[in-house]
């Protein structure tokens, strides 16, 4: 049926979702009823739940998340750079290992900030 | 703008639909290698990793669901799909719910590009590679969401853990895939597969595929990395408040993701769908998979587990300087002219 | 076809914009935002830039969306989480007024005066290897330089983040 490439993927997921959603409207509907607060608290392994779940955990890998965005855009533009390497490298082929290089010292600094635990 | 000139009659809709399911696109994406492929393949990777382990661990496995228990993840579906959908009370019932969806369709994402012979792929896209690795940079979010939206310690936890750890394995994971793109100058999965006729790029790329691997344990988040669901720790981690339909969902994407993952790594590293001609092309590209997964679930019984922090130094340090290392490799492969072996 | 696609993908940048504009809880804006780059993503794939629409998806959606969401569940709740909303008084109402004319009135005399087409100009996209040797050979230069704003950029985040925390470590040893 000569469908292009997007139209495949998005035919694919449309199956997909019309798989799922039944199932979760079936699950829904099949439960057996009955609200009790046992049932109905959070998981905590037998004890009766304290404090609030949300909380500043992890906070101090905040600086990973920023490089890997800095660190996504590098693989973007690494990417055209490795399919157009021909073997034969043009004068300036070494500054993409300066790009490199130049984010290297935020992402040295990054790996500090979130060393020290206490800090946070 | 297009106007509608006339609606259709209801004859041509019914013979229209009738041709599109019959057609063989279409049952190439419901069937094989599409959906169906997908969640077969998936469930059987939940039996197949309970055989391994047990195995491992000098037991047996599932026994009794079927010839040696080969059916216990259906009957574990059809169990699932009966119980009740509980949540907390004070938990986001329609952003989990939409999660679960969500997951569902980012895990049978990828498998869309994967080839399974010449020509024979459900989407040959131009741009494959980095379609597989634009929907696997979905899953931290949605994990996440769903740790949120659980509004409970362990999920939460077990959701942020999920979430470093997938985004400090993914950039070390791109790149060390950089060289298989420097050494073919295509993104085609297919085109990939076809230049490694002669030889498998797990042999020139062996340190590449070192990194993939490890990145790839990662981003499925198993053993040795399986942090976010910590069995002593942190229950199920992300998944601790699902139940019913939506925790099989979450299990099953997991799954899906591991069947996803063993099939890229065949694809890029293990020759895809090259073999001897006596079995036919996408047999070998199962086979393969299916090897790869099984190495991953010995891994699973053989090693304890990584602390968090140490994983994610790892991740961002180590790694990163493999893959790099492994593209100035790649960079002397080439500029010595030794790249006519991958070139058609 | 092509136009129901686009109508689609364009409904959902602008219905998921709305939505995270006017959502209650952060979260939720932060999921609308989410859709609403996919949906450009989309876009973008109708526009033949394949590769970029993929990058878009991973580093918007997977990398941005993702550190939204990271700051709003970790911010303190003290604030509380429902915004109050004032209704527009009298001159907030007829300021908006006022702007939908002037909108109107703007983009009126732009389809009349302009001459526009619906069919998209023809399309002659750079094949990726060439997009790679033009970055490599004649925009190197500005490929560094955008490495030292994207580093000067982090690098300035990141201290100001050590110094709110330095103040707050401090304000907590007092």
């Amino acid at each position: 049926m000569g469908l292009d490439t997007w139209s495949l993927v998005t035919v694919y997921e449309i199956v997909v979702f019309l798989v799922t959603v039944p199932l979760l409207i079936f699950g829904w509907l099949m439960g057996a009823k009955g609200k009790n607060p046992i049932r109905d608290a959070p998981f905590e392994s037998g004890q009766t739940h304290l404090g609030e779940a949300r909380q500043r955990y992890m906070m101090q890998y905040y600086p990973y998340l920023i490089m890997f965005i800095v660190f996504d855009v590098v693989a973007m533009f690494l990417f055209t750079w490795g399919l157009a390497f021909s073997g034969v490298p043009l004068t300036q082929d070494y500054l993409f290992l300066v790009f490199i290089a130049v984010l290297v010292a935020p992402l040295g600094y990054a790996l500090y900030l979130s060393g020290r635990r206490e800090f946070w | 703008m297009t106007c509608l000139q006339g609606l259709p009659t209801l004859q041509e809709i019914v013979n229209l639909v009738l041709r599109i399911i019959t057609s063989r696109t279409f049952l190439e994406v419901v069937f094989f290698p599409g959906f169906l492929n997908v969640m077969l393949s998936a469930a059987f990777l939940t039996w197949l990793e309970r055989k391994v382990i047990a195995r491992v661990q000098l037991r047996i496995g599932p026994l009794y669901a079927g010839i040696s228990g080969i059916l216990q993840p259906i009957a574990d579906g059809v169990k699932l799909m009966f119980k009740e959908t509980i949540f907390p009370e004070l938990a986001d019932t329609k952003l989990l719910m939409l999660c679960a969806l969500g997951l569902m369709l980012l895990a049978f994402a990828p498998a869309v590009a994967i080839p399974f012979g010449e020509g024979f792929v459900i989407a040959n896209m131009d741009v494959g590679l980095v379609y597989v690795f634009a929907v696997l940079s979905l899953f931290p979010s949605v994990i996440l969401l769903i740790g949120w939206a659980s509004n409970s310690k362990y999920p939460f936890l077990g959701g942020l853990r999920s979430l470093f750890q997938q985004v400090a394995y993914e950039i070390p994971m791109w790149l060390s895939v950089l060289g298989i793109v420097m050494l073919t100058g295509t993104l085609n999965l297919t085109k990939i597969v076809e230049a490694q006729q002669r030889l498998w790029f797990v042999v020139p790329q062996v340190l590449g595929f070192a990194v993939f691997f490890t990145a790839a344990l990662a981003e499925l988040e198993r053993t040795p990395f399986d942090l976010p669901e910590a069995e002593t720790e942190l229950v199920m981690g992300w998944m601790t408040e699902l139940s019913g339909v939506p925790f099989m969902i979450g299990f099953l994407a997991m799954y899906t993701k591991l069947y996803v993952m063993s099939a890229l790594i065949t694809t890029l590293f293990l020759g895809g769908w090259s073999g001897p001609g006596f079995v036919p092309q996408p047999v070998w590209v199962l086979l393969k998979t299916f090897l790869v997964a099984s190495v991953i679930v010995v891994i699973r019984g053989s090693f304890p587990r990584v602390r968090v922090d140490i994983l994610l130094k790892t991740g961002w340090t180590r790694l990163l300087l493999l893959a790099l290392v492994n593209i100035l490799v790649t960079v002397a492969l080439i500029s010595f002219g030794l790249d006519w072996v991958w070139r058609i | 076809m092509p136009d129901i696609v686009f109508l689609t993908l364009s409904g959902l940048v602008i219905v998921s914009a709305i939505f995270a504009l006017e959502a209650r809880e952060l979260i939720y804006g932060a999921v609308g935002l989410a859709f609403s780059l996919i949906g450009v993503a989309g876009l973008f794939i109708l526009l033949g830039a394949e590769y970029l629409a993929m990058f878009q998806v991973s580093v918007y959606v997977g990398a941005v969306v993702v550190l939204i969401l990271f700051t709003i569940m970790l911010v303190r709740r003290e604030s509380g989480r429902i915004v109050e909303e004032e209704e527009p008084g009298r001159l907030g109402r007829a300021g908006i007024l006022v702007a939908g004319l002037v909108a109107l009135a703007v983009a009126g005399a732009v389809i009349l005066v302009v001459p526009m087409s619906l069919e998209a100009p023809e399309f002659h996209g750079i094949p990726l290897r060439e997009l790679g040797r033009y970055l490599a050979s004649s925009y190197a230069v500005a490929l560094v330089i955008l490495g030292i704003l994207i580093g000067a950029t982090v690098v300035g985040g990141l201290t100001l983040v050590k110094v709110e925390r330095e103040e707050t470590n401090s304000g907590a040893a007092q």
